[in-house]
């Protein structure tokens, strides 16, 4: 691999995004209070949203902020905030931050990621496409509602029965209380 | 692109073990949550690294991953939803967010 290919301005920029999106991470599983986790968790899908727009999908990176960002950190703050515990209480202290079979599960994500590298670097991969072309929003939703009109309505199907899920989930308590 | 392709594969198997890691060593069940999020984003980020490098020669080939990743994008959010009250409705039954301290089923 030569230098030129480290040194241009897209690798730079992925570089700088995944050491941000790996380092916060990390952070989230070491960080004592959860809703620090659920900040750095925010930072961490920013990143990979810039990494998107790297790989030139425009569109996926605007829906992971919406989405990842915007919506689904919002829910799991909130729900942090309104479960009632204290967070500093519920934390293990930092003594016993981990569980007790902890040096196999340790090196198991580290095992796959390795494991995971190796194969994508002795993987006979085939050439890039040469006519490359982008994502377009018409080409996504043409498709999405022709080619994939039935998973799509099976997905809408699916975000309805869980929201009537959640709200029985929650509500059931608070009549019987 | 000049970017190789190996750089955003191998980011996303180092996010996914990150992932992994922490879902198997915390057992705050809100936190197990979001690293299954972070984890789905790791697959997203490998099928639109995939679609991005191999398969873009019209634009109905090229937003296939995009596609793919909404409907992923739309099951995180289904199941944060119903985890999320899943959570909520531990708390208020046990008082705890501890997943190992959940074992109404041991009998």
């Amino acid at each position: 691999m030569s230098l030129g290919i480290l040194t241009s301005g897209e690798s730079i920029a992925f570089f700088l995004l995944a050491a941000v999106a790996l380092v916060s991470t990390y952070k989230m599983v070491t960080s004592r209070l959860i809703t620090h986790a659920a900040l750095f968790m925010a930072l961490t899908f920013t990143s990979v949203a810039g990494v998107f727009l790297l790989l030139e999908a425009e569109f996926v990176a605007a829906i992971q902020i919406l989405i990842y960002t915007g919506a689904i950190t919002t829910m799991i703050l909130f729900a942090i905030m309104m479960s009632g515990l204290s967070d500093i209480k519920a934390e293990r202290k930092r003594g016993q931050l981990w569980v007790k079979s902890d040096p196999a599960i340790m090196v198991f994500g580290g095992v796959f990621a390795a494991f995971m590298c190796y194969i994508y670097y002795t993987a006979q991969l085939p050439a890039a496409a040469a006519a490359e072309t982008l994502p377009t929003v018409k080409a996504i939703g043409t498709a999405l509602f022709t080619k994939y009109v039935i998973p799509f309505e099976v997905a809408s199907i699916l975000l309805l029965i869980a929201m009537v899920g959640a709200i029985i989930l929650t509500a059931k308590e608070a009549e019987s209380e | 692109m000049s970017l190789p392709i190996y750089f955003p594969l191998g980011f996303s198997a180092l996010l996914f073990g990150i992932g992994l890691w922490g879902a198997l060593t915390r057992t705050n069940a809100v936190r197990i949550l979001m690293f299954l999020e972070v984890m789905l984003n790791a697959v997203c980020l490998n099928l639109i690294t995939f679609n991005r490098y191999f398969w873009s020669q019209t634009p109905e080939a090229a937003s296939e991953a995009t596609i793919a990743s909404l409907f992923i994008m739309t099951v995180a959010a289904a199941e944060a939803a119903v985890g999320l009250a899943i959570i909520l409705s531990l708390v208020r039954n046990r008082g705890t967010v501890e997943a190992d301290k959940a074992t109404m089923l041991k009998g």
